[in-house]
């Protein structure tokens, strides 16, 4: 186990009356990639400009590397942030902007020189430096907004959706890039988002917040595969939950009884949150569109069941239906689909008995 | 779309516009500038007297504009970058003085500051002399801080805080955070809000005859000139002086800085509460502020205590008698309100008109008519009036010592606050509105009257008021056209401190003052947010 570089313990912060940060407690690891994950007005911003020292700590504490912050202002932290809309100062041209933290720091000026050159052949921003930040690019300003946080060698980098004011395609190659130079550098990395697919694809671990709580820390298979809750589930990808009462409870398997029909549950028993389930209770099963399959014919062996389409859309690598079964709407995803998929009509499927997810009443 | 055919109403209203624009703005301008002869121009090397003012006029541009600057920057910065208590009032006062007569300052600092002055001498027992160029450094400072300030204002609040942030987070903070990133986003806009003071300050008559004493600047040896010697050659030569640099500066202030700013580069401006301010440097910014704040409504109460005692810096009991008398035998009075309010609806009313005709028809002319309804903003008042006191006190057009030279004065002088105020509304109005009622049918004065008039409504109100109590508070354009028959309110105060009746002129400038600012309540109170007065 790495060591911790960034710890929250019991952070609260409000805005007047509204409680925007609720005893918040994450421990992020030396070098990792995390993510702050939730929907808009959660508080991650927020959560983010606190770390960064911006906002004072009003409960709770907050220590970067050892030494507690809580007192100590922005400039002293160490904690370079990327802005959103990248705050690149218009009245500086890229390479003053690049160097400004250097200047402040009186940096000498030879090695001010060597790091720029480092920092820029790195990014590939080489050709920009002499313009102005109202010269270039969303893209390019969005390097340089990095190549500026970078050239500090800061013990923590913050990134507050950094992607957003770029389109789609842009988005998901720079995605893969700041991951990369991420990697490379090592460097203990705080990133917010809103889009669940942003931090599946970048993060080594993922804070998923909801009304200033944090509601699931884990890895991006933790999140996705085995929420704690049903917002977590619903929150990151999509989901079917089926409400039911559990009928049998083993090792092995449970077995919950929905809408009159038997669901069998295969999930490794390291895998389930709490505790194993009791006969009797009522459980929320949790499963992914991708894990119910369709069945050409109809074989009657476990978690096979019917239903009748009622919608569908085609997108491209995969076919999502709506599907009418088990006395409500499930979705369904169809990847690598034959041409001549079924679009309407009745339909068997069977869903992936190893693949659902239980979540309990209590969390 | 491009060649529709031109209605016969519009075409009118062009023309009316052009001809005016034409007669009462070029026309004067045009008799200043040919009236003296060659040998008149010459004097001006050759006059040592002349010299001497000039260089009197350049000092003052120096000192007040710079001063003048200096606070009203210290006031935005106040208002708009810290949590110094008090922001509110603070920028509640410094607007005050933008709704009053600019020589109210230097004549209730005469009574409060003066050899018989309240403070100086009724409370310190100094005998002090503000007459000079001190003193009048002093009253353009009070007089001229607010309009930097209210263009600072606009500047720092669109310079998004989150550069601030970003500076601070790479390692800046204080005094060199204000250094690298505050000072130089706010440049453009100190030189854009120095640049209007300078004009203010060169233009300033009311300022300079009231305290300035034996120290004469260029717009008050023009009106010695015409009033000592009857000379009106000297006085166009001393006012084309004084013209030449108002021009350039405002030619500079519009066309150059005017483009070279920062704010449109950053789209977003993120709510983020403000960083507390140091210690150290609060304490500083709070004095200055309040030391300034008491200042300005020192000029208020000096005004107020003025109207209401019997002789000043001698009988100090307390009378309505002077109130009494201008309330109910001013003939100035009246003048000035039917005068002002006369001028202030037909210059909105000119001013609208001609920004619609601009903003949204092509016609041969049109920059001229733009250039034309600006240009009013760099013409010293005493320019323009000289103008007036040429051009139409002769055949074919002798207006002399009637109501409408001065009422024509005003409006022309006033065009340009209204014409601005009108581009910018209209700036905001789609002009898919009038094209949807235009594609339904619609003539283009139908549509002018039915669809942008009403959208307009709150900004013309804005614009009449505002043109109103310019009209009302003027005494430089004034000045050089009246007469026993037509003076108003402002050219009676002139002589009332001059010739030692403070108590009188007091009082005159009370009423002049509960009517500018009972306008201001009243447009407030039934308008509310319809109308706005420099963003109040
Ligand atoms: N300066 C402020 N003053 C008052 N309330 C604020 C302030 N900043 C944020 N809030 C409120 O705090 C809550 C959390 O804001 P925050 O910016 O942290 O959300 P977020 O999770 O970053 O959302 P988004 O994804 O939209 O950026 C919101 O309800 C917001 O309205
Ligand atoms: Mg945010």
């Amino acid at each position: 186990m790495a060591e911790s570089h960034v710890i929250i313990r019991n952070l609260s912060k409000s805005f007047g009356k509204t409680k925007v940060l609720d005893d918040i407690s994450l421990e992020i690891e030396k070098g990792s990639f995390t993510t702050l994950l939730g929907p808009s007005g959660c508080g991650k911003t927020t959560l983010l400009r606190t770390i960064a020292g911006f906002y004072e700590v009003e409960k709770g504490e907050v220590s970067i590397g050892n030494r507690v912050v809580n007192t100590v202002p922005s400039h002293l932290r160490n904690a370079v942030m990327v802005f959103q809309d990248y705050a690149l100062f218009p009245h500086m041209n890229i390479r003053e902007n690049i160097t400004y933290g250097l200047r402040i720091r009186k940096t000498p000026a030879e090695e001010i020189e060597r790091k720029l050159e480092k920092t820029v052949s790195y990014l590939d921003i080489k050709n920009l430096l002499d313009r102005t930040p109202g010269e270039i690019s969303g893209g390019q300003q969005q390097r340089v907004a990095l190549a500026r946080a970078l050239i500090m060698e800061p013990e923590v980098l913050l990134l507050d959706e950094p992607l957003s004011n770029l389109d789609a395609k842009l988005r998901v190659s720079i995605r893969a890039e700041l991951r990369q130079i991420q990697q490379n550098l090592k460097i203990t990395t705080i990133y917010v988002t809103h889009d669940q697919a942003e931090a599946l694809a970048m993060s080594d671990t993922i804070a998923i917040m909801k009304n200033g709580k944090i509601m699931q820390v884990g890895s991006p298979s933790d999140v996705y595969y085995r929420p704690d809750n049903a917002f977590v589930a619903s929150f990151v990808g999509t989901v079917n939950f089926i409400e039911g009462t559990v009928k049998t409870s083993s090792e092995e398997k449970v077995e919950v009884e929905a809408n009159g029909s038997l669901i069998t549950v295969r999930e490794k028993p390291a895998d389930r949150q709490i505790r194993a389930p009791r006969p009797g209770e009522k459980i929320t099963l949790s499963i992914r569109p991708e894990s119910i399959k369709m069945l050409e014919n109809e074989p009657e062996d476990e978690n096979s069941f019917r239903g009748t389409i009622k919608n569908y859309i085609f997108e491209g690598s995969s076919i999502r239906y709506w599907v009418n079964a088990l006395g409500r709407e499930l979705i369904v995803d169809v990847f690598n689909p034959p041409e001549n998929a079924l679009h309407a009509g009745d339909i068997c499927f069977r869903i992936d008995s190893a693949r659902i997810h239980l979540i309990f009443q209590e969390s | 779309m491009k060649h529709r055919i031109r209605e016969l109403p519009e075409s009118i209203l062009i023309f009316f516009i052009v001809l005016c624009l034409l007669m009462f703005i070029i026309y004067p301008i045009f008799e200043v500038l040919t009236y003296p002869k060659a040998k008149d121009f010459v004097s001006i090397l050759t006059n040592a007297r002349y010299m001497r003012t000039a260089l009197n006029s350049l000092l003052m541009l120096c000192l007040s504009t710079l001063t003048a600057t200096f606070i009203g920057f210290i006031f935005a910065y106040t208002v708009t970058r810290t949590n110094v208590p008090g922001r509110k009032v603070f920028k509640f006062i410094s607007i005050l003085p933008l709704f009053s007569p600019p020589f109210m300052v230097s004549f209730s600092y005469i009574m409060m500051f003066g050899r018989n002055g309240l403070i100086t001498k009724g409370l310190l027992g100094l005998d002090v002399n503000i007459f000079g160029w001190q003193g009048l450094w002093l009253a353009q400072t009070i007089a001229f801080f607010p309009v930097a300030f209210l263009v600072m204002e606009g500047v720092l609040q669109s310079i998004s805080p989150m550069l601030e942030y970003a500076g601070r987070n790479l390692g800046a903070s204080g005094p060199t955070l204000f250094r690298t990133v505050t000072l130089p986003l706010a440049r453009p806009g100190v030189a854009g809000a120095a640049l209007l003071v300078a004009i203010q300050v060169l233009a300033d008559f009311g300022n300079p005859i009231m305290i300035s004493g034996s120290f004469s600047v260029l717009a008050t040896e023009a009106w010695m000139r015409v009033e000592g010697w009857a000379d009106i050659a000297g006085a166009a030569v001393l006012s084309i002086l004084l013209l030449a640099p108002s021009l350039i500066i405002f030619i500079v202030q519009r066309y150059w800085v005017g483009r070279k700013s920062y704010v449109t580069v950053t789209g977003k401006i993120a709510q983020m509460p403000i960083q507390k301010t140091g210690k150290v440097m609060k304490c500083i910014l709070f004095t200055i502020c309040a030391l300034v704040s008491v200042l300005v409504l020192l000029v208020y109460f000096g005004l107020i205590v003025g109207a209401f005692v019997n002789g000043w810096g001698y009988d100090w009991t307390l009378t309505t008698r002077y109130l009494t008398e201008i309330l109910t035998r001013s003939k100035e009075l009246v003048r000035s309100l039917s005068y002002s309010a006369i001028a202030g609806f037909a210059s909105s009313l000119f001013a609208m008109t001609a920004a619609f005709l601009v903003s949204r028809k092509k016609f041969a002319g049109r920059r001229f008519v733009d250039f034309t309804c600006m240009l009013p903003a760099a013409l010293p008042g005493i320019f323009l009036g000289i103008g007036y006191s040429i051009g139409f006190t002769k055949p074919p057009v002798d207006l002399y010592g009637t109501a409408a030279i001065i009422i024509l004065s005003m409006v022309f002088w006033n065009i340009s606050t209204g014409y601005q105020t009108g581009i910018g509304a209209f700036q905001q109005i789609s002009p898919s509105f009038s094209e949807a009622a235009s594609n339904l049918g619609a003539g283009s004065l139908r549509i002018f009257r039915e669809i942008e008039i009403p959208l307009i409504k709150g900004p013309f109100f804005s614009s009449f008021i505002m043109s109103f109590i310019r009209a009302i508070t003027t005494l430089s354009v004034i000045v050089f056209l009246s007469t026993s028959k037509n003076s108003v309110a402002t050219f009676s105060i002139m002589n009332l401190v001059s010739d030692g009746f403070y108590g009188k002129a007091a009082a005159l400038t009370c009423v002049l003052l509960a009517v500018s600012f009972g306008t201001i309540g009243l447009a407030k109170l039934l308008f509310g947010k319809q109308v706005t007065f420099f963003k109040v």
